[in-house]
Order: structure tokens, then sequence, then C-alpha cells
């Protein structure tokens, strides 16, 4: 079962799987509730079982061979949207979703799923997700229902009803799907406009190369602008985020090692998804009971980077075309409490002229995406996006932000709340007042 | 989540859920695991059930139920009490009030808010803010703290040197006894009614005389101007000594806050380090607020008389970003001990200012008597010490040394004619140690109150006094 089959202790308490939780993340704890109010789903409930505290407490109990692995146990650990807020919130610097995915990992093996969960989980996770060429032939076919008419006909003979809410929620928001980028520019490279400042490889992602392969030209377009030469790795593959946050740590260590070798021979890997970009500076916890590769993987999460810190550190070219727009930015949680950036997008875009930036209150709480989290908790996701759009300031046009996940899940909240914001990329901003200033087309 | 049936046959649960609703009551083990302590984790207990009241009637509701069936039940905050007061000793009903968090009112003519006792009291703050207001007890701890249980525990703060704590702005409360009877305490606000003080004997009274449903409070006009001073020293007395010439100087610091070389390196260690020296005995943090006019003169003053107690560095925060820097890292000193150990045990004591180049050099005996390291973060204004006892639970034995250790930091604090207790309460923590400062005979006294309003004792107890008869060698100092 173990590939790295490395571990020296067997079992800690009831965890009695190989790759053992890290007991010096729970040590940490002082239990003083700093956490608390920093929760989307202590928010929610008020239950403390649902808050990072009582969520380590619970976690240790299991340790410490008081609790054992049920049902109700991982309720909580389950529920939890791994949004990191309580790491921000935490003096103690406890790395709560760190453990929780070590936990789900535990929980996994103890008690696999079954019936359709397990169905559904497999399709996407193992079925899906890491084989670039499903993905796009997935894509292909969303393109066609979106382009044959078959989507009209969905939504007007009533079809989608048929469909859970939120999942048909989900359908309506698609973005129109262009080609993925990974096929277009396979093997190719391409050039920085003028002269060669710096080379950067893209990490395409899986569901942003498919759902969002606008945003990857957007970002390929502002980097050459900007001096770089982009060359996009063929053999690079899903990020491995949605495994690991689910507990399977298997496929997430065998999806880290492909990537890692994918980008052996580049020094900088540009990522403008927060979720993967916060993944791969993780990876060497993936790799704890493993030196060979643990040394591999902190080689390789120091060659990453966020394309808007990437951007705002290098130095890029402000536009000079103006772009009036009142524009709100929306903190992607794995950008701001997992790589803490929260200036650079926001200075980004505050050089943009003519961009009137509004601060949202709360703008760093979870929009209730969080993975997969908006389908397998569909109701606690719905409340905590219900938070965020209660949020949004009036009267902007745009809600910008770093994350193709939080880009899904807030373009339902603007669906289902009857708003009528756009729901735009950073990047793809930048991009509009680049295209502008050059005369071209610029907004999609 | 997982909605889950009432899958139960004990009647009393049974009967709770009646009240509250199936979807506000917590009854298995997996889900009373994270109650049964609170910031106090030395003492564990799982309660009967946690039950989550939406209003004043639920919360009569249930009382009356556990007062007629004489099951022990208890209130609790954000459970960020540090002397074990929301720990359910006696495997009480948790009744638990965060779910009444709502900001019921607003006067700013009259400077005066209402709230449930959920409401988390930095959030007060934040709402009335941009209107240049504000709500003046601010325990490190307001990010999540509740202000039901700053009233129970009378909670301060750090700015509380000048403004005093948590009994200092309670206008009015509303009250469930333990038998389920609601009362309302305080008229319109306005201060000291005629007959007993009821709201100061309710505040402060830890949880035990009944359960605050509905807090009226007083909110201030947030000051014109603010300076903050950081000043490092390479002695420790030098510090201190600082302190008492600041105040003998006349001058009223909003606060006065003072870190050790062990604390500070905590908070370095920790999420929101300020770039401190490591090798200096102590720092203050010192703020002075009021009318714009005159600070500047204060702040000359207080850097001249650092100059004189021979300070390594001292400067004023530039900006609002600096001040708001240099109070995040102080704020979250007690969690960031868990950055340099395992588990911490903080202390509460009070000492006359002057005493403290004596006890802190106590304390420093005390650390190495014990082999555990103390770190001291503390109120030096108001000479609120708290000695933070570092510790490993895991190594066996150590747990009960540092009770010890932190016991006798208390019996220091009392011998020099101070108390046990500043701000976190006594609670099941300081229990005994009431004894270094209270005769049997006033302890009595003040058990017999709590009895006309507890008369069964199911409300809390076990908390804030001794438990009777138990032979403790240590009496009064
Ligand atoms: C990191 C940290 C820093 C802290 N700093 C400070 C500080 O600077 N100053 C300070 O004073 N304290 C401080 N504390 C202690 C603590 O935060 C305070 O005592 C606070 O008032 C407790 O509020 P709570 O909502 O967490 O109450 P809880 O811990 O839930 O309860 C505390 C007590 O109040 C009772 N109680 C709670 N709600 C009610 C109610 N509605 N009616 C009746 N009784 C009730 C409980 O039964 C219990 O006895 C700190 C704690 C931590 C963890
Ligand atoms: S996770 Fe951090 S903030 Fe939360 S209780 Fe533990 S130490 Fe405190
Ligand atoms: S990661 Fe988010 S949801 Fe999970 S415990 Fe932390 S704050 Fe709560």
């Amino acid at each position: 079962m173990n590939s790295t089959g490395q571990n020296q202790a067997k079992t800690l308490g009831n965890y009695r799987w190989g790759d053992l939780p890290d007991p010096n993340k729970w040590a940490d704890c002082v239990h003083c509730g700093m956490c608390l109010e920093s929760c989307p789903t202590y928010e929610q409930t008020g239950q403390e079982q649902h808050s990072p505290r009582g969520r380590v407490h619970l976690m240790k109990a299991v340790a410490e061979g008081k609790l054992e692995i049920t049902e109700d146990f991982i309720d909580p650990i389950f529920a939890c949207l791994d949004c990191r807020a309580c790491t921000t919130a935490c003096p103690a610097d406890v790395d709560v979703g760190g453990l929780i995915e070590e936990v789900r990992w535990q929980i996994r093996q103890a008690i696999p799923l079954t019936g359709t969960k397990a169905f559904i989980s497999k399709l996407f996770l193992q079925g899906i997700f890491p084989h670039p060429s499903r993905l796009q032939a997935l894509g292909r076919l969303l393109k066609l229902y979106q382009k044959s008419g078959l989507q009209k006909l969905v939504r007007q003979t009533g079809l989608l009803r048929l469909f859970p809410d939120h999942l048909a929620e989900m359908e309506a928001v698609l973005p129109a799907v262009g080609e993925p980028v990974r096929k277009k520019y396979k093997h190719s490279l391409v050039k920085a406009k003028g002269e060669t400042k710096r080379t950067v490889a893209l990490l395409t992602g899986c569901v942003m190369d498919v759902m969002f392969s606008d945003i990857n030209e957007a970002t390929i377009r502002v980097l050459t602008y900007n001096g770089n030469d982009v060359v996009i790795p063929p053999t690079q593959t899903c990020c491995g985020a949605l495994h690991v946050h689910a507990g399977d740590k298997e496929t997430g260590k065998m999806l880290a090692k492909q990537n890692i070798e994918a980008f052996q021979d580049v020094e900088r890997v540009v990522v403008n998804a927060a979720g993967c970009g916060c993944m791969l500076k993780e990876y060497p916890e993936l790799f704890r009971d493993d030196p060979v590769w643990h040394e591999k993987a902190t080689q390789f999460s120091e060659k990453v980077e966020d394309i808007s810190k990437y951007l705002y550190d290098t130095g890029y070219e402000r536009p000079k075309a103006e772009l009036a727009m009142r524009i709100t930015y929306h903190d992607a949680c794995h950008l701001a409490h997992g790589q803490g950036i929260r200036q650079e997008p926001r200075a980004i875009l505050a050089s943009i002229p003519g961009v009137e930036l509004v601060e949202m209150p709360n703008a760093d709480r979870c929009c209730g995406s969080a993975g997969i989290y908006n389908i397998t908790h569909p109701e606690m996701a719905q409340a905590v996006l219900q938070s965020k759009m209660e949020n949004i300031p009036n009267e902007v046009e745009i809600i910008s932000m770093g994350n193709p996940g939080c880009m899904l899940q807030m373009a339902i909240g603007v669906l289902k709340h009857g708003r009528n914001e756009k729901i735009v990329h950073t990047v793809q901003l930048l991009d509009w007042a680049y295209q502008k200033e050059n005369g071209k087309e610029w907004r999609t | 989540m997982r909605k889950k049936a009432l899958y139960t046959n004990d009647p009393h649960i049974q009967a709770l859920a009646q009240i509250v609703g199936e979807e506000a009551i917590l009854y298995r083990k997996e889900d009373l695991i994270a109650y049964d302590c609170d910031g106090f984790t030395v003492h564990r207990h799982l309660p009967k059930a946690v039950v989550f009241p939406k209003h004043t009637a639920e919360v009569a509701a249930v009382v009356k139920y556990c007062h007629e069936h004489d099951l022990p039940f208890l209130a609790r905050g954000a459970g960020t009490g540090l002397s074990g007061g929301a720990i359910p000793l006696n495997g009480e009903v948790v009744i638990s009030l965060v779910r009444m968090k709502r900001l019921i009112s607003v006067d700013l003519e009259n400077r005066r808010a209402v709230v449930e006792p959920g409401f988390v009291n930095l959030k007060l703050t934040n709402s009335v803010a941009n209107r240049g207001y504000y709500y003046a007890p601010d325990p490190s701890s307001q990010y999540c703290c509740t202000i039901g249980g700053n009233v129970a525990e009378n909670a301060g703060g750090a700015h509380c040197l000048k403004y005093g704590v948590t009994t200092n702005h309670i206008l009015g409360l509303e009250v469930v006894l333990p038998n389920g009877e609601m009362i309302e305490i305080g008229e319109n606000g306005i201060l000291d009614p005629p007959g007993y003080d009821l709201l100061g004997l309710l505040t402060g009274s830890e949880g035990t005389l009944g359960i605050v449903t509905k807090i009226t409070v007083r909110i201030l006009k947030s000051p014109e101007a603010k300076q903050t001073v950081l000043a490092y020293f390479d002695r420790v007395n030098d510090a201190s000594q600082t302190v008492s010439d600041i105040i003998s100087a006349g001058i009223v610091p909003a606060a006065l806050e003072m870190m050790d070389q062990t604390a500070i390196e905590a908070v370095e260690a920790a999420a929101f380090p300020v770039g401190h020296p490591n090798d200096i005995e102590a720092l203050l943090l010192i703020e002075v607020d009021g009318i714009s006019a005159g600070i500047d003169e204060q702040i000359e003053e207080i850097l001249h008389i650092c100059r004189t107690r021979n300070v390594r560095e001292v400067k004023v925060a530039q900006d609002e970003q600096e001040r708001a820097k240099w109070w995040a890292n102080r704020k979250t000193g007690f969690g960031a001990m868990g950055a340099i150990s395992p588990d911490y045990l903080v202390q509460d004591g009070v000492i006359p200012r002057s005493k403290l180049p004596e006890v802190l050099q106590q304390i420093q005996q005390i650390s190495e008597k014990y082999g555990l390291r103390i770190a001291n973060i503390f109120h030096a204004g108001d000479g609120n010490l708290h000695p933070l006892v570092l510790f490993d639970s895991e190594k066996p034995g150590e747990t009960e040394k540092a009770l010890a250790a932190g016991s006798e930091c208390l019996q220091a604090c009392a011998a020099v004619g101070g108390s046990i207790t500043g701000e976190h309460g006594v609670g099941i923590e300081k229990k005994e140690e009431m004894r270094f400062i209270f005769t049997d005979e006033e302890i009595t006294a003040q058990t017999n109150i709590r009895d006309v309003f507890n008369r069964k004792n199911l409300l809390n107890a076990g908390k804030l006094f001794p438990t009777p008869g138990r032979c403790v060698e240590v009496k009064r100092a």
C-alpha cells in the first residue's frame, strides 16, 4: 500500500495506517480559542467540534486512544473547508488544514467510501483529474454540449431539475469552454515579446485548462508581454490538491512525483490557480517520511510562485489604457491564508488606470468552494457563500480573484442571489488593459 | 454536515431536545469531547449534553428543566476562560450561548449598546468604530471571547489601566436565575441605582449566580489621538522602575504592558513577530491617548523617563500599521507560547506596583526551583502579573509541578499584599488559593450569598470557592 514505505512507527493511538499524522502539529495547540471566529463552519454552527480548536482536540483524542474513528468523528473532519483561515489566526502557527488532510487519509483507510459516494469520488479523483486526455475529452464534451444547442435544450426543457440542486447551479455558470493551452502549445515555447528577460514554466492546471483556458491564454499573454519566455511542460499533470484534501494521499503523491519530474529542468513555475500553487508549495509535506523525495519536493516547491506575486516581484509593465471600472477583490483562501499573498494582486489591480478598487469586508473569508466541497457539503457551502455575497460592496461591476474554484462558486453566488457582477481573474484584468492599450479586442 | 436523527433513550436528552430543537443539542461522545475543557486544559470532563438556545425563553426553559430534575448545568461562551470556569466538572448540561450573538441595539446618543451574551467582544468595537466609538474592555482574547463570558469573569485588558475593567462598563443585565426565573437589573443605564449593587455582584460571579442573557454596555467616544511607545531594557529592574516613574509622574497611560525575555522569545517565534532583540531582559509597550493637545508632551516625558532608566532603545510607532503590529504581537502572546512549549499554565496575580522587581525575582526563583521556564507577559501599569508556566503534559509529573509552581507564584503575590486573580477568575484553577487571601469565615460569608441565588448549587458547582473541609497546608500567608 505504502509506496514510500519508510514509516517507523506503525500506529498512533487509533490511527493504524501508514503515513501517520504528525503529532507535532497538534502539540503546538494550546487550546486558546483564538482561531474560533476565523472559522466559517464555527460561524455557521457555533459548535466547537466544527471549529479549528475542536477539530484539533478530536484528532488528538484519536491519537490518545480516547476516541475511535467513527462516523461521528469523521463528520467534523470532512466538514472542514480546508480554508486555512485558522492558520492565519493561530498565534502558535498550528497547521490545522495540514493535520486535517493527514487525518482524512487515515479515515479513508479506516472506513473506505461505499456506494455512489465512492463511485463519484473515484470517477473524478482517480478516473478523470489525473488524466489530462480524459479531462480534455470531458472538456470537448462540454463544448459540444454548449455549442450544439443541447445546453439550451436541457435548460429549456427543465431537464436540469433532475439534477441535484448544486449540480444544476454549477451547470448554469459553466464558462464557455475554449481550447486547452496544454494542447495548443504542446512542445513549443511561447516567446517573449521583445527581449527575453526570464524563462518560466506555466502550470496549466486541470480544471483551469479545460474550463478556463482563456485565463491560461491571458496568463501567457501577460507573461510574454513582460519579457518572459513561457514553456508548458507536456508531462505535467493535475496538482493533486483535490486528492490530498479528500484524503487520497497515495494519488496525491503519485501526481506530485510526476509534476516534480515534469518541471525538473525549469527554474520558475508560475501558477495562476491559488489552490494548485498552495499544493505545489506543500509537496514536501507529502513526503515527510521519504527523505529522497522530500528533498526533491523541497527544491521543487521553492521554484513555485503565484502569478500575481511573480509579476509584482519581477516588475511588470504598468498598463496605460484605462479600464473605468469599480472592482472588488476576493482573497482566495489558498492565496491569502495558504500562501500569504494579499497585497500583490490588489497592487496589480490598483495599478490599472481607471480602476476603482473597493475593499469588501471580510475579503479573506472562504466563499465555500473549497475544491469539491460544494459538491460534498452543499448546504454548508451555500451558507458560507451567502455570507460572502452579503459582503460584496454596492455597485461594483467586477469581483476579481486568483482561483478558478472560487470563480465558479462566486458565479453561482451571483446567479443565485440575483446579482450581476462579473467574475474575472486578476491576471485577466491586467491582460484586458494590455490588449486595449494595443488596440486589440480586450473584453471577453 | 450530516443531519443526525435524535437517537437516544435518555429522557432528559429527549426533553431538552424538545425545548431547543434537535439541531441544537449535542449528546454523543464524539461531539462532546470538544467541550471537555476551556482555555484551562489541566482538568477535563465530558458534559452530559450541550444545548444551543436561540433566545432567553429557551435558556429559561432549559434552566427550569435542570432545576426541577436536579441536573447540574453551566453556561459557556467561547470557552477561552483560563481558570476552568466552563469545564463541566460534574457532567453538567452545558448551555452554550454562542448562537445568541445579536447586536440588539446601539444608542449613540446615550452611548450604550445592547448585546446578546454570545456577541464577540471585538465585534462591538468593529460595529461602532466607523461612527467614532468603541467598547473599552479589551481582553487579549477579544477576537473570540464573548461579552457574556467577559461579564462572568469581569474581564480586563491592556487598556483597562485608564478605562477600568468590564464591571465599569456594564449598565444593565438580563439574567436567568438558577431556578429558571428571569430578572432584569440596572435601570435604563442609570448608574448606581438605589439598593444593593446587584450589577456589581453579578459581574465577576463566574457564572455561579445566574446566566446572563442580555447585556447593556457603555460605549465610549474613540480618543482623538493615540501614541504608542516601545522600549527595550537590558535589565528588568529598569523596566519595572520605569513603570513606577511613569505613574508617579502623574501620567495615566491607556496601556502599560511588559514582556520579559522568555515571553519575547515566544512571540518572536510565533505568528506575529515584530523583530524585538532577543538579548533584552524586558520590553515595555506604552500607549497614551486622549485629546490631541498634550499627547506629544506626555510622550516626551515618557521617553525622558525611559532614558533616565537606562533604556537601550525606545521608539514611537510611526503609523497605525506599526502600532497594530506591536499590539498583535502583544495580544497573541499567550497563544504564542505554543511555539516554544507544548503546554502552558497562565497565572493571574495582582501586586502593588512598587513590589514588581521583588515579585519578579521570586518568580524567577520559583522557576529555578521547579526546573520549569516561566514567561511573564503582563499589565504592568496596574500590577496585574501573568506568569506563564511552561510545561509538557506528556512528561509524567510535569503537570503537577506546573500547578505547584503556579500556586507558589500566587502565594508570592498574596504575601506582598496582592491578590490571586486580576481578571482571569478563580474557576477551578485557583479555588484552593482563595485561602491565601480569605479566612474560612470570609469564604463562608461568600458561599452564603451564592446559596441565596443558587439554592440547589446545580449551577456551575465546584468552582470559585475551595472545597469545604479539604485540608490544605498553606493557609493565609
Ligand atoms: C489567549 C487568551 C488571552 C486572554 N487574555 C485575557 C485578558 O487580557 N484579560 C482577561 O480578562 N481575560 C483574558 N483571557 C481569559 C478569557 O478570555 C476571559 O475570561 C473571557 O472573559 C472569557 O470569555 P468566554 O466567552 O470565552 O467565556 P467562557 O470561557 O466560555 O466562560 C467563562 C466563565 O463564564 C461563564 N459564562 C460564560 N457565559 C456566561 C453567561 N452568558 N452568563 C453567565 N456565565 C457565563 C462560564 O460559566 C465560565 O465560568 C484570555 C484568554 C486567552 C485564551
Ligand atoms: S489551533 Fe491555534 S488558535 Fe486554535 S486553539 Fe490551538 S493554539 Fe489556539
Ligand atoms: S481550515 Fe477553515 S474550515 Fe477548517 S478548521 Fe480551519 S478555519 Fe475552519
